[in-house]
């Protein structure tokens, strides 16, 4: 069924949480997510703390109903009395805030005059102190999409939660490393047209943020959060996504479940779900409203004055280095998006005098067929191996075509002994085909070329082999 | 237009719309304002296009809880001196209000009255890093008027920071306490979900409720979980961390008890109870407000002018190093200063009192060890054998200057009279805290 977005009156935002890489945002603490056996333990119970309107907020009560104990575990390496809320916040970390604010200028949103910390109250127990500290840096901002504009709401600096371990009848465990990491928060407004432009949306935030090249990578350090509603059903928020590529699937049923629940005629009401991994989603809690922050007292307010804004520098976005990339090195554009990301491409173009096509290649493309063909971990390829390569092809040691089998050897683990691939001339291996191709003259072509690379592979290039052979079989 | 509370819609000259309450951090520079979002943010007033007002919303009224008397169950009075135990947050303005009337303190702890019988007010906004001896007086006139009232105890709510000078005033102040008396205070103020604010009050209504407990005590956590409190007693208690839930300690003793939020408790050390005092009644001994008593820390480098500042003053604590030293000796060229300091004690201590207490907090002061000690026992210095708190010995020399004739206060700060001072160190003591975590 292909789905109607306009008819449907489709709304739909994201927003994105990203952890930047820098010490934790009220504290010393380095922003280091491990598992080390925790050698703090405290347990604890939250409380809600009921509005003037004498209301506790949906989500508040929702938690508080459940009663549980907290048990918080710890590592003295990564957490100190802050997170373990029996000490007051330190000032915000200024390199977070920095970095927070290169995104709201590559997002062309701008600044608030005064950033106010403030305390949104959150009592599922994964912050220690019943609120997470948050702070407003920027509004109005925008994104060029191949659908038009989209609008980015707010860019926000706030901690990082606790990593929930467990959670039993009677209480919830949490770890807490991760409590405090400082996590760059992008929202946009509802005007993303349909499933397809929410991931877009998504892949184009993810790179900005990297362009920032203080960005954490890997899992967990990037999620998102959709905001879909229809006509006829208010809104829902999905979280945990595990992938980009998952967006427009997960939408596209949240769609079609919501469409059923109005057909159902229940009450529907606004709510959490969350994304699980056959794209299908499920409830997880009622929406917190708006009304659950106060003033972060202990940390006083900080003034963006229009200095301190012209200092900040804005980096490079992702794909305009892309596009320099493929001009300067007469790239392939898909390569030059994949070594961007690569840290060490332009040194190695530089210390070695090979062709940087060839340098992308085996910096990208090698890697991504060892792991595909021969399922290895490719993280075991280090630079020294890198450089190993590069410096036998500079130095005409060894041909392009030992570099898979090198490589592939590196990320068994195995010791490389590169004599074993030291090339040969062609016109000593052509002779010995020529001996080969004539005393197995009944032999097809294929079985031929078999025979000879299985004695000069790594040594002698496949597409080479061929032309001799058939230069000869005649 | 710009007034606190009022609803706007700000335009700015770069465009931007803002949409919000006007909050009272505003001021001559800027509007901050709470958005529609929730966050708050400042504006600068010379960004500011035009404002327009919106319509106010509708504020709910606050919850308050029936009170209905039980006369199965104690009577507990809640004095509040201003501190932070029963607040909540306008969500509105985002400002932390604080509610005292016992309706409103059962509106948010409706756990209370299954306990006791609450009455609550608030006797005094008062700081507790400003207080001064005038407001001991008012306190203790306080518990008495409870106590007259008929109250079976009284939960004194306090700032931390000199909870301890309090908790030791009241003891002393309060002559023929003849009703509990627990001084509650919290680290982390109760406007977050995490504080321990309501578990510590929890756990003083309930050790007044339930056990036989007859002094003034202190009742904050025991540990940084929530798990149980201790109630310390009131001479012998010091805060010994900035922050930390469980800052406060007893100090040459052990707890008075363990009480746990449910009500369960177990009693440690010996205490006074209500059998003790039941023919009893209360007299408050108040504080003289122009009493004047220092507290000199001992410390390398010392001189004698640091003392001589003190020449018109009532009284005098020296907290000194280690057994109960002050620098008085002239041991080579470099310590003629000393010398000059041991004249200014001598002279300190034939016009006042002058006391020895230990910067170590835990053990006893002990003259007789090192020759020291002996000549500043022989410079008129008293406190030989004592092991009170310099906190505690500053409160009770006050005290006894407010209420006894010179000679006596000499004879009184050697004796104990509200568990201020311990006949016997006990080895327990010092090793509570290492064997009960």
């Amino acid at each position: 069924m292909e789905l109607d977005y306009k008819k449907l009156g489709f709304k739909c935002g994201i927003e994105i949480h990203q952890q930047v890489e820098t010490h934790k945002l009220f504290c010393s603490c380095p922003s280091i997510v491990h598992d080390q056996n925790p050698d703090i333990k405290i347990e604890r119970r939250l409380r809600a703390v009921a509005g003037e309107t004498g209301k506790i907020d949906a989500a508040a009560q929702f938690e508080l109903k459940k009663n549980k104990m907290f048990i918080y575990e710890a590592c003295s390496t990564s957490s100190c009395l802050v997170e373990l809320d029996e000490e007051p916040p330190k000032d915000v970390n200024m390199d977070a805030l920095e970095t927070a604010l290169q995104v709201a200028l590559l997002l062309k949103a701008k600044p608030v005059d005064e950033i106010r910390v403030m305390r949104k109250i959150v009592i599922d127990g994964s912050n220690t102190s019943g609120f997470q500290r948050t702070m407003l840096i920027a509004t109005d901002g925008y994104i060029e999409t191949s659908k038009g504009i989209v609008i980015i709401d707010s860019v926000c600096l706030e901690e990082e939660s606790a990593k929930k371990i467990e959670e039993k009848e009677d209480y919830v465990r949490y770890r807490l490393d991760r409590l405090g990491i400082p996590l760059i928060e992008i929202a946009t407004d509802a005007s993303i047209k349909d499933s397809e432009q929410c991931k877009e949306v998504a892949g184009i935030l993810g790179m900005i943020l990297r362009s920032t090249n203080k960005v954490k990578r890997g899992i967990g350090t990037i999620r998102q959060d959709v905001n879909v509603s229809i006509n006829g059903h208010p809104r829902v928020e999905i979280k945990g996504f595990q992938e980009l590529k998952s967006i427009p699937k997960v939408i596209e049923f949240e769609i079609k479940r919501e469409l059923s629940e109005i057909k159902s005629k229940k009450k529907l009401e606004s709510h959490v779900r969350k994304a699980d991994p056959d794209h299908t989603t499920s409830y997880l809690r009622p929406m917190p409203g708006a009304a659950r922050m106060y003033p972060e007292t202990d940390v006083p307010p900080i003034s963006l004055t229009s200095e301190l804004i012209k200092k900040i520098k804005i980096p490079e976005l992702l794909t305009e280095k892309a596009i320099k990339l493929e001009k300067k090195y007469n790239l392939p554009s898909q390569l030059a998006q994949e070594i961007i990301n690569n840290e060490d491409f332009e040194t190695f173009v530089k210390k070695y005098k090979i062709s940087p096509n060839l340098i992308a290649k085996t910096l990208i493309e090698i890697p991504k067929e060892i792991s595909s063909r021969f399922k290895l971990d490719t993280n075991k390829i280090h630079r020294k191996h890198y450089d190993l390569v590069f410096d036998a092809l500079t130095k005409n040691k060894i041909d392009e075509s030992a570099i898979l089998e090198i490589l592939t050897q590196a990320a068994r683990g195995n010791e490389i002994n590169l004599n074993k691939y030291k090339k040969i001339e062609t016109s000593e291996i052509e002779s010995e085909i020529v001996k080969l191709v004539k005393s197995n003259k009944n032999l097809s072509l294929n079985a031929l070329m078999g025979m000879v690379m299985s004695k000069y592979r790594g040594k002698l290039d496949g597409k080479k082999a061929m032309e001799i052979i058939r230069k000869n079989i005649d | 237009m710009i007034v606190p509370g009022n609803n706007v819609r700000l335009s700015t000259r770069d465009s931007r719309e803002f949409e919000g309450t006007i909050l009272p951090d505003t001021n001559n520079e800027k509007i901050v304002i709470k958005l529609q979002s929730g966050y708050n943010i400042g504006i600068k007033k010379t960004k500011i296009e035009s404002i327009k007002q919106l319509p106010k919303q509708m504020k709910k009224a606050i919850k308050k809880e029936k009170i209905k008397y039980n006369k199965n169950l104690p009577t507990v009075s809640i004095i509040h001196t201003g501190g932070t135990i029963a607040s909540e947050v306008d969500y509105d303005s985002g400002a932390v209000i604080a509610r005292f009337t016992p309706e409103e303190l059962m509106g948010m702890f409706p756990e209370l009255k299954k306990i006791a019988n609450i009455n609550s007010f608030l006797l005094s906004n008062m700081w507790s890093e400003d207080m001064r001896f005038s407001h001991y007086n008012l306190m203790a006139k306080a518990v008495k008027k409870e106590a007259d009232k008929g109250a079976d105890g009284v939960i004194i709510t306090h700032g931390t920071d000199t909870m301890a000078y309090t908790a030791a005033a009241l003891s002393f102040a309060l002559e023929g306490l003849n009703i509990p008396v627990l001084i509650v205070g919290a680290q982390r103020s109760s406007d977050r979900g995490s504080s321990d604010a309501f578990m510590n009050l929890l756990c003083a209504v309930n050790y007044i409720a339930k056990s036989n407990f007859c002094d003034v005590g202190i009742c904050l956590h025991e540990t940084s979980d929530d798990k149980s409190c201790l109630i310390l007693p009131a001479t012998k208690t010091k805060k010994t961390h900035t922050s930390r839930r469980d800052a406060f300690r007893p100090f040459n003793a052990e707890p008075i008890a363990r009480v746990y939020p449910d009500g369960r408790y177990e009693n440690i050390s010996k205490h006074a109870t209500r059998q003790d005092k039941k023919d009893s009644k209360i007299k408050v001994k108040p504080f003289r407000e122009n009493i004047k008593v220092a507290i000199l820390k001992a410390h390398p480098n010392l001189y004698a002018t640091e003392l001589d500042n003190y020449s018109k003053f009532d009284g005098l604590i020296i907290e000194g190093t280690g057994l109960g030293h002050i620098a008085i000796n002239e041991i080579d060229k470099h310590t003629g200063e000393n010398k000059k300091i041991y004249n200014s004690v001598k002279s300190l201590a034939k016009k006042m009192p002058v006391f020895m207490t230990s910067q170590c907090n835990n053990g006893r002061i002990n003259m007789n060890v090192y020759s020291t000690g002996r000549k500043i026992k022989e410079s008129g210095v008293i406190g030989d054998h004592n092991d009170m708190l310099t906190e505690t010995a500053f409160i009770k020399m006050a005290w006894l200057l407010s209420n006894y004739p010179k000679p006596m206060v000499h004879k009184l700060m050697m004796e104990n009279l509200r568990g201020e001072i311990s006949p016997r160190s006990l080895e327990k003591e010092f090793h509570f805290f290492n064997n009960n975590q």
